[in-house]
């Protein structure tokens, strides 16, 4: 479905009584960071929160505060491990770049810009790393799953592309159909980073496919990445 | 229905950029900054809906406790944290009258796209002030007792608009126009404008 044909329903999903197939559909639009579909949830999200302002508002107990503030004080003060974790990450992302050979030439302002919007992804605590492949000549990388930040694919030893072709990024849910996640280009070192930023909603696993210029709603050829999360 | 007012009115202070970020850095203060600005809001949306004082303690909690969790994904300079807390407090509370009522949540997941923090940035600031609650009740007045029926159906029991069609005995198109046309209703009142 377009988003056009959508945008009737987007307040009943804000609402979470949308039926399918419109909610799935809006669910597989906002899965591939859809930006007309993201913005018009916005908007209904506004009149979903405006609706609360009907509802008859209520003193809670006294002691509700005291608990709620309590649950999180609860919470052990950040280690210096906790602290230092992002730069740890940052440095590790480092390594796998150059272990798989893709360093000293990702200075430019593309790929600065790329690397500046990777840092939430390998920043999240709760990040997923895989790493895939093994040997000098096979496809070998890393990728970086944060389920509320994105995905960071990093490949070396790619698939040459023919003219007209381009790489494609999927996320795998756990039911149902592959959701396209971003189409890239590799370097002439067949080298790529890639990254996808905004939620992986439901994601198992995420693999890569080579596919026609402009990218496919679903894969075309066998993927050459799989990496389970 | 009394409308909250004044607490709509605290609920749109442009205070969530620095509470926000606050958060961020685990500071329990924030918290309690937090649940004074949006306790009330949330435990009335929350009472409202599971009519169980009990329960509505467990999931406010729970609800603040969602936000403390996952605030680090939250846009702190264009994020709305009032609408997202409010968006997490009704869906606890829808969830657990779909569990009480065996319609297990079909979509666990789909809670984690609905609450994601990046659907609450850009989000129009006055959205609970007081001018928005007095044009939505005059929206909701404007209503048929149809399309009333099926916004206070999917509003306090988050049925779906098959679940709406068999409570009222009524064909799954003519549920689907009525609730359309209601919050179609509403948005055009409220000036929410759907852009694409």
């Amino acid at each position: 479905m377009t988003c056009e044909e959508l945008q009737q329903d987007y307040t009943s999903f804000a609402l979470g009584v949308a039926d399918d197939p419109e909610r799935e559909e809006i669910l597989e639009h906002l899965g591939r960071n859809c930006p007309s579909c993201t913005a018009g949830m916005a908007s209904a999200m506004s009149t979903v929160t405006a609706m609360s302002g009907a509802v008859k508002i209520v003193n809670p107990p006294k002691n509700l505060r005291r608990r709620v503030v309590a649950a999180v004080e609860k919470e052990p003060k950040r280690s210096w491990m906790a602290v230092y974790a992002p730069w740890l990450v940052t440095a590790a992302l480092s390594a796998a770049l150059i272990a798989i050979g893709i360093s000293g030439r990702r200075e430019n302002g593309r790929d600065a810009g790329m690397l500046r919007s990777a840092m939430p992804i390998l920043n999240d605590p709760a990040s997923k790393a895989m790493r895939f492949g093994e040997g000098d000549r096979s496809v070998t990388g890393r990728v970086f799953v944060s389920m509320d930040r994105g995905v960071v694919f990093i490949g070396a030893n790619l698939p040459h592309l023919d003219a007209g072709k381009i790489f494609e990024l999927w996320v795998l849910p756990v039911n149902g159909k592959p959701v396209p996640a971003g189409i890239f280009q590799g370097q002439p070192d067949a080298t790529a980073v890639f990254v996808r930023p905004g939620p992986v909603v439901n994601a198992s696993a995420i693999a890569v496919t080579v596919e026609p210029e402009g990218g496919s709603d679903q894969p075309t050829t066998t993927p050459f990445v799989v990496t389970r999360l | 229905m009394i409308p909250g007012l004044v607490l709509a009115l605290q609920m749109s202070e442009p205070h969530d950029e620095e509470l926000a970020i606050r958060l961020q850095r685990r500071d329990p203060e924030a918290m309690r900054d937090l649940y004074d600005r949006f306790g009330r809001m949330a435990w009335s949306v929350i009472v409202a809906i599971v009519r169980d004082s009990a329960v509505a303690e467990d999931l406010v909690q729970e609800t603040f406790l969602r936000v403390w969790n996952r605030v680090h994904a939250f846009n702190a300079q264009r994020g709305a944290l009032g609408p997202w807390l409010l968006a997490i407090a009704r869906n606890r509370a829808i969830d657990h009258l779909r569990s009480l009522s065996a319609r297990m949540d079909k979509n666990a997941w789909e809670l984690d796209v609905r609450e994601h923090p990046s659907l609450f940035v850009d989000l129009e600031r006055e959205v609970l002030n007081t001018d928005h609650a007095r044009v939505l009740r005059k929206a909701i007045a404007g209503l048929n007792a149809n399309q009333q029926k099926v916004i206070e159906l999917a509003y306090y029991e988050g049925l779906s608009q098959t679940e709406m069609a068999e409570r009222m005995g009524e064909p799954l198109g003519t549920v689907k126009t009525w609730v359309r046309s209601a919050l179609k209703h509403l948005r055009e009142q409220l000036g929410q404008v759907v852009t694409v």
